[in-house]
Formats: structure tokens, sequence, C-alpha cells
């Protein structure tokens, strides 16, 4: 590798490495809070009368933990693929799928940005049944997610394109 | 059409782009061409997760998780040890055992494994059992960690179907025990042919001592369960109910995790769950398509034109699911599967809970069976053998699981028990 993309790749990897330490806790507060939603629903139902928002509440952070979740699986590797196929092949044309694999991954993310984004404006007005919630908060989850992942995606053919075979030991034990 | 859209999602699958994006991008291409409006995606897939019963997925996974790590597992090990560890070959008898007891408490099979094969194999290796049988006992054993409720496999085939979780937990009982039983039979035939030895003698006094111990574990299945089936809890609450038990018994009674392992756990958890859910929500735009192109109901049809006995077209499906599940993982196989498989299964007049049971039996013995076998990934990682000698040693139990499974596909006395 040259000396003049080593600079570059290291922002694009702090960047991607910024993201997915803000995502973390976000993603811990999601899952407490349906924890804490859903207590409460049983608590509240058996002790004193039922309380209607929880469900609504708990599906919307079931959305909401799926897409951010879904960008730190992503980030670290974690989504189910078939690899036992890429893996067979010699070195050279193992490279060239991975790249094709991430560029198809990239092209699915930015049409997912655009069509999620066109559906949060068409469904802005709609409000949620029971918290009265514009609905705009929890469609957004999709362009925001969508733009993270493809922002990886594009690192990572970057990185490939520049030969650099080590980022992808960077795997954190979580 | 329809072929475009398999074409482009096996092309990419193989390819190795994740399955849930290539079955996204399959279907938005294919969809695309065919001239509906993109619209309908972000929709389905919004529909496809927008559910409270799939609230209990990212909670019984986490369940799982907080009973993995701690001592609970050891204790039931211990447990079952003093219940059946005096017969030759004891261990591998106490493997199997530990096995279905930690299914009842976890809802995943690699969990299962993982906290059976942390805790047993330092002892199976120092009792000279064969370490590579021993490891894929282990792993087979895991495949239970899905059929014995809890099981997130089953939840994925409720909501796909439309049917009550509590129905197909109630079900899994049954199936879970013959599976336990079976793999039981076939570790205490291998006992005697490898002249393994005899462990402690049964004891009252121990018994009572572990089960006490254990206790904090054992009651965790009794209030899930308990909760379920008298209906004081949904599914989705037991789990709930579930996470708090086991984040108690972790942080005051037996104090073997630290808030920031919680913290992690959550977060791994939620990786876990996002994983299974994207793919629910991708295939959830994937079957809406096939649905409106009416590819399910002309796939049945073309079935149903080469056979109308059933028992010849089930033994087609139980070839079809265990192929699947040799190359797929199992959620996503899953998912894949039964929105093309129902329709076909429900005109032969087959019950869906039934099923279920089949098809969550079938694929999890895709756990075991290799290139995409995670269980044995988990018990190679734990006890640092190649896999291909745990694969080698497995074929035994995998032979007798997929008896079980035609034993589940062809004795209707399997759902006797829940007035179906």
């Amino acid at each position: 590798m040259t000396t003049t993309t080593q600079p570059l790749l290291k922002l694009l990897r702090r960047i991607e490495r910024g993201l997915d330490a803000i995502i973390q806790p976000v993603v811990f507060a999601g899952m407490a809070a349906l924890i804490g939603v859903i207590t409460l629903q049983i608590v509240s139902r058996v002790l004193f009368t039922a309380v209607g928002w929880t469900e609504e509440v708990a599906r919307f952070l079931l959305v909401w933990i799926t897409f951010l979740a879904g960008t730190l699986a992503f980030q670290r590797g974690r989504h189910i693929a078939v690899t036992f196929v890429v893996d067979a092949l010699p070195s050279r044309l193992r490279q060239f799928a991975r790249i094709a694999a991430l560029l198809i991954v990239l092209a699915f993310m930015i049409t997912l940005i655009v069509i999620g984004y066109r559906y949060m404006q068409v469904q802005s007005f709609q409000k949620s049944a029971s918290l009265r919630l514009s609905m705009t908060y929890v469609y957004a989850v999709m362009p925001i997610c969508a733009a993270i992942m493809a922002w990886y995606a594009l690192v990572d053919i970057i990185e490939l394109l520049l030969g650099d075979e080590t980022t992808h030991a960077q795997e954190k034990p979580l | 059409m329809t072929l475009l859209l398999f074409g482009l999602f096996f092309l990419f699958m193989l390819l190795g782009v994740p399955i849930a994006f290539a079955i996204g991008a399959s279907t938005l291409y294919a969809l695309h061409q065919s001239g509906v409006p993109l619209m309908v995606v972000t929709q389905q897939m919004f529909q496809g997760i927008n559910s409270f019963a799939l609230v209990a997925i990212p909670m019984f996974i986490l369940a799982g998780d907080l009973m993995a790590q701690g001592k609970v597992s050891e204790k039931l090990v211990s447990f079952a040890d003093s219940l059946v560890g005096f017969m030759r070959g004891g261990l591998s008898v106490v493997s199997v055992m530990a096995g279905m007891f930690f299914a009842a408490i976890s809802g995943s099979g690699a969990a299962t494994t993982a906290a059976v094969g942390s805790s047993l194999v330092p002892e199976l290796k120092r009792k000279g059992y064969d370490p590579a049988s021993a490891a894929s006992l282990i792993a087979a054993s895991g495949t239970i960690g899905v059929v014995i409720p809890p099981s997130v496999p089953m939840i994925i085939y409720a909501v796909i179907a439309q049917q009550s979780v509590s129905k197909l937990f109630l079900n899994g009982f049954l199936p879970g025990l013959a599976m336990g039983l079976g793999l039981m039979a076939i570790a205490i035939a291998q006992a005697y042919k490898r002249q393994y030895p005899k462990g402690t003698p049964l004891s009252l006094a121990t018994i009572w001592a572990t089960f006490k111990d254990a206790s904090w574990g054992l009651m965790t299945p009794v209030i899930i369960l308990g909760g379920i089936f008298s209906g004081i809890f949904t599914p989705s609450e037991a789990a709930v109910v579930a996470v708090n038990y086991a984040m108690l018994v972790s942080l005051f009674v037996y104090r073997d995790l630290t808030l920031p392992q919680v913290y992690k756990l959550l977060i791994r958890s939620a990786m876990t769950t996002a994983v299974i859910m994207l793919v629910i929500a991708m295939s959830a735009v994937l079957s809406w398509t096939l649905s409106s192109w009416q590819v399910p109901g002309a796939i049945a049809q073309a079935v149903l034109s080469l056979s109308t006995n059933p028992y010849v077209i089930m033994l087609l499906i139980v070839g079809i699911i265990l192929l699947t599940g040799v190359f797929i993982e199992t959620a996503s196989a899953l998912i894949i599967l039964t929105p093309v498989l129902l329709p076909l299964v429900l005109q032969l007049g087959i019950d869906p809970i039934h099923f279920g049971l089949i098809i969550v039996v079938g694929l999890s013995i895709g756990m075991i069976t290799p290139p995409v076998a995670i269980n044995l990934y988990v018990a190679s990682s734990i006890t640092q053998l190649p896999l291909e000698r745990i694969t080698r040693a497995i074929i035994p139990y995998m032979l007798g699981l997929i008896g079980v499974l035609l034993l589940v596909v062809y004795v209707p006395i399997m759902l006797g028990w829940s007035g179906n």
C-alpha cells in the first residue's frame, strides 16, 4: 500500500468507529427501554389497570433496534451469509467476488435510502394509533441506517481496492 | 419474472451477499422490472417486523445469553450428573440431559451448545471420553434448544404462519423429549462398545443437594412456561419476565455478572436479533411479491400433480427441509421456506401446528450438518478440535435425529397432548 492512501484510510476507519461508538449506547438504551416498557405493562396490568400504549412503544422500539443493531452487525460482518463458496475460490477471484457483493449491498442501501425517505415523507401526516406519535419518527430509522450501512460498504470497497487485507481482523469481541 | 427473482437471489447469495440483503436486492429489482411502485417494499418491510409477538425474540435470546454466561449452566450440569451420571458412559447421558434442561431456558441451539459444552468438556476429557465424539454429542444435544420451548424459530414460524406461539411451544415438549431420549440411547450403546467408565453412584443426598443448587436455574422454565400456559403472560411478556429474573439471579444471587458485562450482553443480543429480524423484514417483501404473483399456489399445484399421496409428499418436503438446512442457517431457512411450503401443506390437510414442529425439528438438524452448522462451530471452538473430526463423529447422532424427525412427521401421537 502506498503512503498517500494511508491517511485517507485512517480517516475513513475513524469515522466508521465513531459512528459505531455512537450507535452502541443508543441500542443499549433501546433494549433497556424495551425491557422497562414491557415490565411496566405486566406490573400495571396485574396490580392496577392495563396501560394502553406499551405494546405500541415496544413494537416501535423493536423496529428501531432492528435497524440500528443491524448496522452494528454489518460493521462486524455478523450478518448471515453463505461464505463457503467464496472461500473456496482462488484469491484473485475471491477479491473480485467480495467487491461485487459489496457493490450489490451498496446499490441496495442507496435504493433503500431513497425509497425509505420518500415513504417517510408520504406517511408524515400519519399518527400512531395510541400515542398519536408522528410516524415520521418511526420510519426515519430506515433511511438513516441504510445510509450508515452504505457508508460502511463504501469504506470496505475502498479498502479492498487498495488491497489492504488487515482491516477484516478488526472485529471487536462484543 | 419469478425465475429472474430466484436467479438473482441465488447469484447474490453465492457471491457472499448477506442473505437478508440478497433477498431484499433481488426482490426489489424484480419488482422494479415488473413496474410495481417500490413504496410497497418499505411498507412490507415495516409490516413484517412491526409485531408484538416478535418482541419475544430479543428477550429470549437475552435471557439465554444471561443464563449461559454464569453459574446457572454449571449447576444444571451438576444436577443432571447426579441424576444419570451413575450409568456407563454417564457423562454422555449427562450432556444430553443438561442440553434438555438448558433448552427449557434458552430459545437457541448455539446458546444451548455453548452453555453445556463450556461446563462439561473439561470433565469429559479428564474421564477419558473420546473428545470428538463427546463434542459432537453436545452439538447434537444443542439442537434440542430450539425444540423444547421457549424457541426462537417457533416464534418466527408462528408469526409467519399466523399461528399461536403458545400452542407451538406446548407441542414442542414431546418431540424435544424424543430427540433427547434418542440421543441418550445412541450414547449408551456407544459407551458399552467403548467400555466407558461408570460415574459416581446414585445418591439421594447428592440429588437433593445439587437440585437445591440448581433450583434458581430450574425455576426459569417454571416461570416462563407456567406463565404462558396458565395464561398470565403472553409469550413476549414471559420472555421479559425471564430477562428480569435472569438479571436478578446473576447480579444478586450468583453474582457472576458485572454491570459492564450486562451492557455488552444487551448490545450483543440486540445484534443477534437484528440479524434475524432483517431477514424477516426482507422476506416479508419477498413473500408479498410471490403471493401477488401466485407462486406458492403454483408450486403447490405442480407438486400435487406429481402425487396426491400425503405420505409421499411429506417425505419430499422433509427432504427439502433437510437439504435447505445443510446450506442455509436455521432462522433464514425457516423464513424463506415457510411461506412457500405452507400453502402446499395446508392443501394436504396437515395441521399448521404439526407442520411447524416438522419444519423446526427438520431445520434444527441443519445446525449439525456442515458446511453451515452453527452448533458444530460452537463445539469446535470450545473443544479446539478440527471441524472434520467432530463432523465424522456426529453421523450416528444425526441419523438418530432424522429418525425422530420421521416420527414427528408420521406419528400423530406427538400432538395428542394439546387438544389439536
